[in-house]
């Protein structure tokens, strides 16, 4: 399909082109003027949350098992998956002898992590998610971007 | 008095655009000897945006490199998952079940809509057209939109596994996806309504920044810029992957090259991108999103909780990784800006021995010299915008 | 000393008109072009909560760039460096006084004719201190050593030059027409009525000369389309990219107070000042008491002049930028003829008139 362009007399005028172009642009700005609160598209951000999406891929959390202990099993499955190596589990014994292990420590660097999603995907106990629909994680310090297993017990 | 024009010289001025310039977006630096308005030698420098891509890939398996993917051109960021995907299957010499063909065509094409968007968007700006910036991000957003219901994410999609894609459409998603392209497309009309006839673009974008086919061709260009010189080259048709052989499109020719020839090939392959989207769903069978193999992509989660022989599997496939034959393959894929290719290279273990990505923009700013040189500095910018550098892609 | 309050009063009226409605072009020009792009715009400044939709805007600007670091960069100039603002701003506000805001009228028992200045040369004054603001903008880009800047003042230089000549000859038209240099003389005679019915506003007896001097005159804002000495995404800033803080402040207070008086000298040439269509000065002054009257009439002319900034406003966020060869094309070879021939009709219709009427 081959384009044809050439601007006829008319057009090589500007003031027609120029004209239509202050129409769009005029009834953009009437059609937002004439209702200002909700024909512009910009979302207030802080004040007004935009809708995330059920898939979105936010900040982790652990899931619970019915006692409060996190349900991860130290399979370090998730550890192995993750492209950007972001997830540090230190496995123990469980003293319920039905578990056989559960993690001492479960450490997310923040830092480092590239939103993926192969964690949850790799998690063959569903202990590991990113639905808590969290967008920013942001703070003032490298430190306080590590995230332990209480904080990400607690993230819902 | 003292005769003062012996003490005058005269010299190029060597201006340095970027790689933090306001029109350079991407980093990249542009060497710019100017005589007055006119360019005299102009020399690209790029790298400032380099990650080692294909070192990471060497680094990691087969299917840890696809979120590298998603960086590389972070407006399209689905072509290049798909593009990848493609390549490794091709290694494995396995096909993917329809649905997800046709899955993937729409993400590809709703990724090259987003490409496009930008392009223009970003070069109007530059070419003061403030308001054009902002419908064409208005337009990219309710695209995002379905992105983000697709896959979770609006940028670092990740959707494509080796052997299928992760998600299916969600609920309501081809409702949702016929309200967002229409209004997509009153955008795209509202767009080029302002740039397209007037003619204070037209002649900043008319004969400036011209590449003739066969320049195009020696310099190894491909993509929206080929086309717009008058190559019928587009990897969807001269190379049919996915369905693209069953969809009803068109593909738009330039006749000078030039940057308004690039300008419109861009509105109208948007326009076709969206009747492929809409044929594919209708089109769209049901059926799988994945191979049923449980040597390459993971069984669903639900056999995973229940069954030990899927718990096997799943460990098997995660820390053993796919390991395709020994052998190598390339993959072209028409990317936003071009031919998108995927050169991937086994030696029989889980990690790639080498995966070379050829990116389109690469070759195109390697040309810059020659369209640029001769022209004035105004030229410039429509010209780089045109040629729609994406520095994650150029440098990798 | 009763002629003093009255003049220091209108001076005071001139320069609050062109101050304030600066200062709200800034507002109006982010509102309304958010409104244009679907968007928002500036709703976040307040004091207690109270926002003004947006109005306080300007004036955290004014703050910031009162606080802000004045900076001069390594080899530049400093003398002009500073110099240069005050340059670029002052025109503006000198050009307003000598356009006219209302009528020769009796206010509290004195004749007062609501214009500044009366001098007797008033366009030329407009045209001959509108183009000393190119001093500003050049003397500012050389001035800070930087090769952007330069390039922005040789631009800014070429492109006030040529469109001035536009810009003047236009004026000739309205000039043969109207018979007077005198913004107020003109502005009166627009009252008249052509045919009986039609208004005699300088967009009636000179159409092509209003979209000229507007075209021109745009020019001479250095906006979009003719932002070429700014042109951010060519060369940077071009002529203030080494300005920060109220010198940088200044070049865009003077820019918008440009778009005030450029929408006053049109609204006085052509859309007839601070008359309403076929209601005169006499007919007002029969019903109303005179200051009655003179704000009024004060109130028309802001109305225009705010439609024209608008007018303005919205051109500027529609179009894309010209090239410096194209800008020159446009003034040297079609303005220009056209401009000529303006004048050429303008004056054999005159003539016309003149014999069947047998002067």
């Amino acid at each position: 399909m081959a384009i044809k362009t050439k601007l006829n007399f008319w057009e090589r005028l500007y003031f027609p082109e120029i004209f239509r172009g202050i129409a769009i642009t005029s009834r953009h700005f009437f059609r937002n003027l004439s209702n200002p609160f909700k024909n512009p598209v910009t979302i207030r951000y802080p004040d007004q949350k935009r809708f995330i999406h059920p898939r979105w891929r936010g900040r982790h959390r652990l899931m619970e098992r019915n006692d409060g202990s996190p349900r991860c099993v130290a399979c370090m499955c998730c550890a192995t998956v993750c492209p950007a190596r972001c997830i540090t589990i230190m496995p123990g014994e469980h003293p319920d002898p039905a578990i056989m292990k559960y993690p001492i420590s479960f450490d997310i660097d923040m830092t480092r992590c590239i939103f993926c999603g192969y964690c949850v995907e790799a998690c063959p106990v569903d202990a590991i998610r990113m639905d808590s629909g969290i967008v920013s994680v942001v703070d003032y310090s490298r430190d306080s971007l590590q995230f332990q297993k209480e904080v990400l017990l607690k993230t819902s | 008095m003292a005769d003062l024009t012996k003490e005058l010289h005269t010299q190029c001025m060597t201006l340095q655009m970027g790689p933090s310039h306001p029109a350079m977006h991407g980093t990249v630096k542009l060497l710019v000897d100017v005589d007055g308005e006119e360019i005299h030698i102009v020399k690209p420098e790029v790298g400032y945006l380099h990650r080692g891509f294909e070192k990471m890939c060497e680094n990691s398996t087969y299917h840890q490199v696809t979120p590298f993917t998603d960086r590389l051109n972070y407006v399209s960021p689905f072509i290049n998952n798909v593009g990848y995907a493609l390549a490794v299957e091709k290694l494995l010499g396995i096909d993917v079940p329809e649905r997800c063909k046709y899955l993937r065509v729409l993400a590809c094409e709703i990724s090259r809509i987003t490409d496009h968007l930008t392009c223009l968007g970003a070069s109007g700006m530059e070419l003061a057209a403030f308001t054009v910036l902002l419908y064409s991000i208005e337009a990219r957003e309710w695209m995002w939109e379905l992105v983000e219901a697709l896959c979770g994410a609006r940028l670092t999609t990740t959707w494509t596994r080796i052997g299928g894609v992760a998600y299916d459409m969600p609920e309501g998603f081809e409702q949702k996806t016929h309200q967002e392209l229409d209004k997509v497309k009153r955008l795209i009309d509202d767009i080029s309504g302002l740039l397209v006839k007037n003619r204070i673009f037209y002649d900043r974008m008319r004969d400036t920044g011209v590449l003739t086919a066969d320049e195009c061709l020696a310099y190894g260009v491909t993509g929206p810029c080929l086309r717009a010189a008058g190559v019928y080259y587009d990897v969807r048709k001269a190379k049919p992957y996915l369905v693209y052989d069953r969809m009803d499109f068109e593909v738009p020719l330039g006749k000078h090259g030039d940057n308004y020839d690039k300008f419109m090939v861009r509105v109208i392959e948007m326009q076709q991108s969206i009747r492929i989207i809409e044929q594919v769903l209708d089109q769209i069978p049901d059926g799988p999103i994945s191979v049923d193999d449980p040597k390459i992509t993971l069984p669903p989660k639900e056999k995973v909780y229940t069954s030990i022989e899927a718990l096997v599997h799943h460990f098997n496939i995660i820390i053993k990784g796919i390991r395709p034959p020994k052998g190598e393959v390339y993959v072209a894929v028409e990317g936003g800006n071009g031919e998108l290719g995927f050169y991937v290279v086994s030696d029989g273990s889980d990690k790639p021995w080498k995966c070379r990505c050829r990116g389109p923009c690469f070759p195109i700013v390697q040309a810059i010299p020659k369209m640029l040189e001769g022209s004035m500095i105004a030229d410039v910018i429509p010209t780089f915008g045109m040629v729609n550098m994406i520095g994650g892609e150029m440098d990798r | 000393m009763a002629e003093g309050i009255i003049l220091a009063v209108k001076i005071a009226i001139a320069v609050l008109f062109v101050l304030n409605l600066a200062g709200l072009l800034t507002w109006a020009e982010r509102r309304q072009s958010a409104f244009m792009q679907d968007r928002l715009g500036p709703n976040r400044a307040n004091v207690f909560g109270v926002t003004l939709i947006g109005l306080l805007h300007p004036v955290a600007d004014g703050i910031k760039m009162m606080m802000k670091e004045d900076f001069v960069p390594a080899g530049a100039d400093r003398i002009v460096h500073t110099l240069a603002p005050f340059i670029a701003l002052f025109p503006a506000f000198v050009a307003f006084a000598v356009i006219p805001f209302g009528d020769r009228l009796p206010i509290f028992g004195y004749e007062v004719n609501l214009v500044v200045s009366e001098i007797n040369v008033g366009l030329l004054f407009v045209v001959a201190v509108m183009s000393l603001a190119i001093f500003g903008v050049f003397l500012g880009g050389w001035a800070s050593n930087n090769k952007w800047s330069l390039l922005g003042a040789l631009r800014s230089a070429a492109q006030m030059i040529s469109y001035e000549v536009t810009l003047g000859l236009t004026i000739i038209g309205v000039l043969m027409v109207y018979q007077s240099l005198r913004l107020d003389e003109i502005v009166r005679a627009q009252g008249d009525l052509l045919f009986g019915f039609i208004p005699k506003w300088g967009i009636v007896t000179q159409p092509l000369g209003f979209l000229l001097f507007f075209a021109a005159a745009m020019a001479e804002t250095k906006r979009t389309p003719f932002d070429l000495p700014e042109g951010e995404s060519e060369i940077v800033a071009g002529y203030f990219l080494e300005y920060s803080g109220m010198k940088w402040g200044m070049f865009f207070m003077g820019e918008f107070a440009e778009i005030v008086v450029i929408a006053g000298v049109v609204t006085s040439l052509f859309l007839g000042g601070w008359q309403i269509p076929w209601v005169s000065t006499a007919a007002l002054l029969s019903v109303f008491p005179g200051w009655l009257v003179a704000l009024i009439q004060i109130g028309v002319f802001s109305v225009k002049v705010v439609i024209l900034c608008w007018l303005q406003l919205t051109v500027r966020w529609t179009l894309p930028r010209f090239r410096y060869d194209q800008l020159m094309r446009l003034g040297w070879k079609m303005l220009l003829p056209i401009s000529l021939a303006n004048i050429f009709v303008t004056g054999a219709v005159i003539l016309l008139i003149q014999h069947f009427k047998g002067v």
